[in-house]
């Protein structure tokens, strides 16, 4: 069983257990989202919504305004205008720790670990927010459950290693078990593929996969450059020029999308 | 070829009888310190070692806020100043015993640090040591300002020792057991609070203030949480530090106090919690056993005496020994030692076998 979730290939059996939506209410509903540097409008009027158990990817050519969406969601940046809904609370203004006890958890996109720390111990830092210690099953010691989760995420095997001495790869999904120690709603990937070898990236997808059908009421909003490797994963997109969005959609529907082409290649030499 | 020898089978034998578990090694030199009295050494020396136990307990604390939380403070000597003042003004206006003004000076230590918490913590690094480094001095002017004489007198406030009631021999003895038992009750908790969870979230918010944001940690109430333990140990010191000279004075709020632990802690190893402990023994031994009389005499059969200035220069010389050491061994010396027996028990792990030599041998008949 543990094979045929891993390959990715049949869900149809997971799929079939979905809980019925039943609320009409989005988990995460953002309108009119702006955010402006100085005379630079980083993200322009950006309002979009997740359901709950939904994957949704961001693209965008490089200053496109995804990292600083994805700060101004997490509460690093407070944005000039627009609300940010979560669950039918506004969440704008709030500290970022206590967006993470909400239930946003985020990824950076440069990896920031713990060094003095051994990995596990970077996944007990989660464990002990209040929202990471409310999440501990009961009869359950904090260590057991950092080790599952990095289990889950597959470095399990590195565990005691300080922090300082473990590759990029690893350092990478340990972000995501940093992340998922929370047990978060919305889960926020930035750019979680970015420096990883094909192998790596191909494996990555897989536990994206396999991590949404363990927990299928979590939604995962991910930011990503290598778009053959999203386009697998996500079943939404939203892209991003210059802080606007301008197109939102099935994945191969955005693949055709005239505007999109022409955002990421350049307009065509028009005929003569 | 036979110094070769020698040194393997040394470090063959060191790592099997240094084969200790810390915790027994502590036991171990707490023994050795518990004996001291009984070998009848005199009271300079016993005083010595009672000002190492009292630096020790201010150090210890300076070292989880700044080795273990990365909160830079350059003005520990406030926390000194209000354990002491704290302790002898009680005294002076309501006459408590003694033990009931060491818990109240600590109450009023980690009170203090809450107040000071709060405008310290917003500001970060450099910065936030600058800002420390202003309320001792502040606390100082207050101290000497004139209409406040009568209160904190002109020279200071004079206070009975802790044991008073004895004769000036056991009188030594019992401060030095007393110190004792308090660095290792507060350096014991200062430890353990260092090695439990909340401990690794201080050490998160050393590595990275953002990351333990996004992983839900409230950092301003984990930092201020640690500027509390630490100003309240450090208030214990202060308090030991008055009755044990007898008065409380101005002196305890120079800058130059404030900088001692940072020399005993990079002396012991950053970071480590008992560093700072041999530091402060160390520092002790150096400042008032070799500077403050073997350098004397041996200048005496010369014909010499030190300048009255030496005093100030002494700060100059800890500080160079800072910066050799920090070029040399720069994670401290406590730490040096035990990163050297971790090697050896790494390398007895090599040749469970026996000694190195004989697998060298054996490898080399195998090819």
């Amino acid at each position: 069983m543990r094979e045929d979730l891993e390959s990715g290939k049949d869900t149809s059996r997971r799929t079939g257990i979905r809980p019925l939506k039943v609320l009409t209410m989005h988990l995460l509903e953002v309108k009119g989202l702006t955010k402006r540097f100085g005379g630079l409008t980083a993200v322009k009027d950006v309002s979009f919504h997740i359901d709950e158990g939904e994957t949704i990817g961001i693209i965008g050519p490089n200053g496109a305004g995804k990292t600083t969406l994805f700060n101004l969601l997490s509460g690093f940046l407070t944005p000039d205008s627009g609300t940010i809904m979560l669950k039918g609370e506004n969440i704008v203004g709030l500290a970022p720790h206590k967006i993470v006890n909400k239930g946003i958890a985020r990824t950076f996109q440069v990896v920031r670990p713990f060094h003095h720390l051994p990995v596990i111990a970077n996944v007990m830092v989660a464990l002990k927010s209040p929202r990471g210690a409310k999440k501990i099953e009961w009869l359950k010691t904090m260590e057991r459950k950092a080790a599952d989760i990095l289990e889950d995420v597959g470095i399990s095997e590195v565990m005691l290693e300080p922090a300082e001495n473990v590759g990029h790869g690893i350092l990478k999904r340990l972000e995501m078990a940093k992340a998922l120690a929370t047990e978060p709603d919305l889960l926020m990937l930035d750019e979680p593929f970015g420096g990883l070898n094909p192998l790596e990236t191909d494996f990555l997808t897989k536990s994206i996969t396999r991590m949404h059908l363990d927990e299928p009421s979590r939604a995962i909003l991910v930011v990503e450059h290598k778009l053959y490797a999203l386009m697998k994963i996500v079943r939404r997109v939203i892209v991003l020029h210059q802080g606007e969005k301008i197109a939102e959609g099935k994945p191969e529907e955005i693949a055709n999308n005239k505007l999109v082409i022409e955002v990421y290649m350049g307009k065509g030499i028009p005929h003569a | 070829m036979a110094l070769s020898y020698v040194r393997r089978a040394y470090s063959s034998f060191a790592a099997h009888v240094f084969d200790i578990p810390p915790r027994l090694m502590v036991f171990l030199f707490l023994l050795i310190l518990l004996a001291v009295p009984i070998t009848g050494i005199s009271d300079y020396y016993m005083g010595i070692l009672i000002s190492a136990n009292v630096l020790a307990i201010f150090a210890v604390s300076w070292d989880l806020l700044v080795g273990r939380t990365g909160q830079i403070s350059l003005g520990h000597s406030l926390f000194l100043g209000i354990g002491g003042y704290s302790s002898a003004l009680i005294f002076k206006y309501y006459g408590l015993p003694i033990w009931i003004t060491i818990p109240l000076a600590m109450l009023i230590g980690s009170l203090f640090s809450v107040l000071i918490g709060f405008p310290c913590l917003r500001v970060k690094g450099p910065y936030l040591a600058l800002v420390t480094m202003a309320f001792p001095l502040i606390l100082y002017r207050v101290v000497k300002w004139g209409p406040l004489t009568p209160i904190f007198g002109r020279v200071g406030i004079i206070v009975p020792s802790f044991f008073h009631f004895l004769p000036i021999r056991q009188q030594v003895i019992a401060e030095f057991y007393f110190t004792l038992i308090l660095l290792f009750a507060s350096s014991v908790i200062i430890y353990k609070i260092a090695n439990s969870k909340t401990g690794i979230v201080f050490m998160s918010i050393l590595d990275d203030e953002v990351a333990s944001k996004a992983c839900g940690i409230n950092v301003t109430k984990h930092k201020l949480m640690a500027f509390v333990i630490s100003g309240m140990f450090a208030s214990l010191a202060g308090c030991l530090h008055v009755h044990l000279l007898r008065i409380a004075e101005s002196s305890m709020l120079l800058l130059t106090v404030s900088f001692i632990p940072v020399i005993l802690t990079f002396l012991g190893g950053i970071g480590t919690i008992y560093g700072p402990i041999v530091g402060a023994y160390i520092y002790s031994i150096l400042d008032k056993y070799v500077l403050g009389q073997m350098l004397p005499k041996l200048l005496e059969q010369w014909q010499m005496t030190l300048p009255t200035e030496f005093e100030y220069a002494k700060l100059l010389i800890f500080s160079s020994i800072v910066v050799i050491l920090v070029i040399k061994w720069p994670r401290g010396i406590a730490r040096y030692t035990t990163d050297r027996l971790e090697d050896l028990e790494e390398a007895r792990d090599l040749d469970e076998r026996g000694p190195r030599i004989w697998k060298r041998y054996k490898q080399k008949n195998r090819n």
